[in-house]
């Protein structure tokens, strides 16, 4: 499993997010993620149809496909029950 | 008309014609003076009469219409028998002449020669029998039950006894409240925070530490003052321009679109993402200040961040949803000192920079940026929606009950 995460510097919400994702990172250390500035990745943003709101976190499986997508300041503990469940997708 | 009465003002003619001193202390001009409590231009048009009344006989009438039902609507009867519409306070009649507004030049010089027309050629007293109708009518009801007083201790409903903190003025703490409600939802406003998260993400980066502190204070300020200076002349215009009913209303108005807006927001942005949009203006903006950041000559840069400072707020002003114009259309409705108008301001100013400071000081003793959690943000937008709600419904229908203290 991987997890895109889409943010940017001007953006309140995805600040919020930054150190919760960083705690789930090293907690669970099999966990692929790659985040990109949205500023910087508008083709990126574009592929992935992150378009109007930020943070935006695309789930994605083995094979790539988008299986979940949240946005906005999620709770660590939501993040971490979603993962769990997913942990071998 | 009485013979006695032809020969007497045959008389009085002539006394005018061939002794315009004698004459205007032989005759007494009535005005019609209707005013608001806490307007200023009334208060100026105040300073008038009392400034002339050593040398011109007048017998000023004065209504307060904004506390006085029965005043404002005796204001309306007299406004209607003279053909006129009211369009705010001051309101004056002499003669047969309205006065509407009040500047201190123009009006000032109008309002003196006509007192003078009327001493020197006598004018008609048009309102005299509508308000000695409308006074007889007051004597009449007043012989029951006296009216309650403002400011009365006994019985005032604005005076709360509360546990622990014994009797509490609520009026005397409004406008404090008020200002401390609005401006918090002001600085939760995301369109005043982006810049400053932009500068802070590469300040953090840059080693020399007086320079990074000095750069960010001096964006903070700047954004200040501009705000400050953008609200201080907003309240000017509008104590300049009295209270006019149709800008009262006008700001009412956007006070309930601003509140309706804020309160869509609480409903809809319940995960309190950010949105997307003016792409261009942002990276524009991004350029600019990693050019200021990145200029070499401090000077230069402290000039160029300042500089910036005034023009992305000026900017974002348009984006608070009519918030400053709101706050300073209540504040001019509340009769201060001058220097309290502008001490409610720097206190509006202060909270609406308080969740800038925090983020400000975090990232630069941290030297990481963080974000303020959102549901604080949501929860201003509630609290705030709704009192601009009240505010709207107030500024157009009991713009008195927004006078406090």
């Amino acid at each position: 499993m991987k997890v895109l995460k889409f943010g940017a510097v001007w953006c309140p919400g995805c600040l919020v997010m930054k150190p919760r994702w960083k705690e789930i990172e090293q907690e669970m250390p099999w966990l692929q993620t790659q985040y990109f500035e949205y500023d910087d990745s508008l083709e990126t943003a574009k592929k992935y149809d992150v378009t109007e709101d930020l943070p935006v976190f695309i789930f994605l499986d083995r094979d790539d496909k988008e299986f979940l997508r949240l946005k906005g300041e999620v709770s660590k503990e939501e993040l971490v029950r979603i993962l769990s469940e997913h942990k071998d997708r | 008309m009485t013979v006695f009465r032809r020969i007497f003002l045959g008389i009085a003619f002539l006394c005018v014609v061939l002794f315009p001193v004698f004459a205007s202390a032989q005759r007494t001009v009535p005005v019609y003076f209707f005013w608001g409590d806490g307007c200023p231009h009334c208060e100026n048009e105040w300073e008038l009469f009392r400034s002339i009344e050593d040398r011109y006989a007048t017998a000023i009438h004065d209504y307060e219409i904004w506390n006085d039902r029965e005043n404002a609507l005796l204001l309306g009867s007299v406004a209607q028998a003279l053909g006129e519409r009211v369009s705010g306070v001051p309101f004056t009649v002499i003669g047969d002449q309205v006065f509407m507004g009040f500047s201190s030049e123009q009006t000032g010089r109008a309002i003196i020669e006509r007192i003078e027309t009327c001493l020197r050629d006598g004018c008609p007293d048009s309102v005299a029998s509508i308000v000695r109708n409308a006074e007889s009518a007051d004597e009449e009801r007043a012989t029951g039950k006296p009216a309650l007083q403002p400011g009365g201790t006994e019985n005032d409903p604005f005076i709360l006894s509360l546990p622990f903190l014994g009797e509490v003025d609520v009026m005397r703490y409004s406008l404090p409240v008020l200002t401390a409600i609005l401006a918090a939802l002001d600085g939760f406003n995301p369109c005043a925070m982006w810049t400053l998260l932009f500068l802070l993400s590469l300040l953090i980066g840059m080693e020399n530490r007086m320079r990074r502190w000095t750069l960010g204070i001096a964006f903070l300020v700047a954004s200040a003052a501009v705000y400050f200076t953008f609200m201080a002349a907003w309240l000017n215009v509008i104590l300049f321009l009295g209270f006019l009913w149709w800008i009262r209303t006008g700001i009412g108005i956007i006070a309930l679109g601003g509140g309706a807006y804020y309160l869509k927001e609480y409903v809809t942005n319940k995960d309190g993402t950010c949105k997307v949009t003016g792409g261009e203006r942002r990276q524009r903006v991004f350029h600019r200040i990693r050019d200021i950041i990145h200029e070499r000559c401090f000077w230069l840069a402290f000039v160029g961040i300042i500089l910036l400072a005034f023009a992305v707020n000026l900017v974002e002003l348009i984006c608070s949803a009519g918030l400053p114009a709101v706050y300073t259309q209540v504040l001019a409705l509340n009769d201060l000192p001058s220097w309290q108008y502008y001490a409610y301001l720097l206190l509006y100013i202060l909270i609406f920079l308080l969740d800038d400071l925090f983020v400000f000081f975090v990232a630069m003793m941290t030297l990481e940026v963080t974000g303020v959690t959102s549901k604080y943000a949501r929860f201003s937008h509630l609290i705030g929606g709704l009192v601009m709600l009240a505010i709207g419904v107030l500024l157009i229908f009991k713009p008195e009950w927004l006078m406090f203290g």
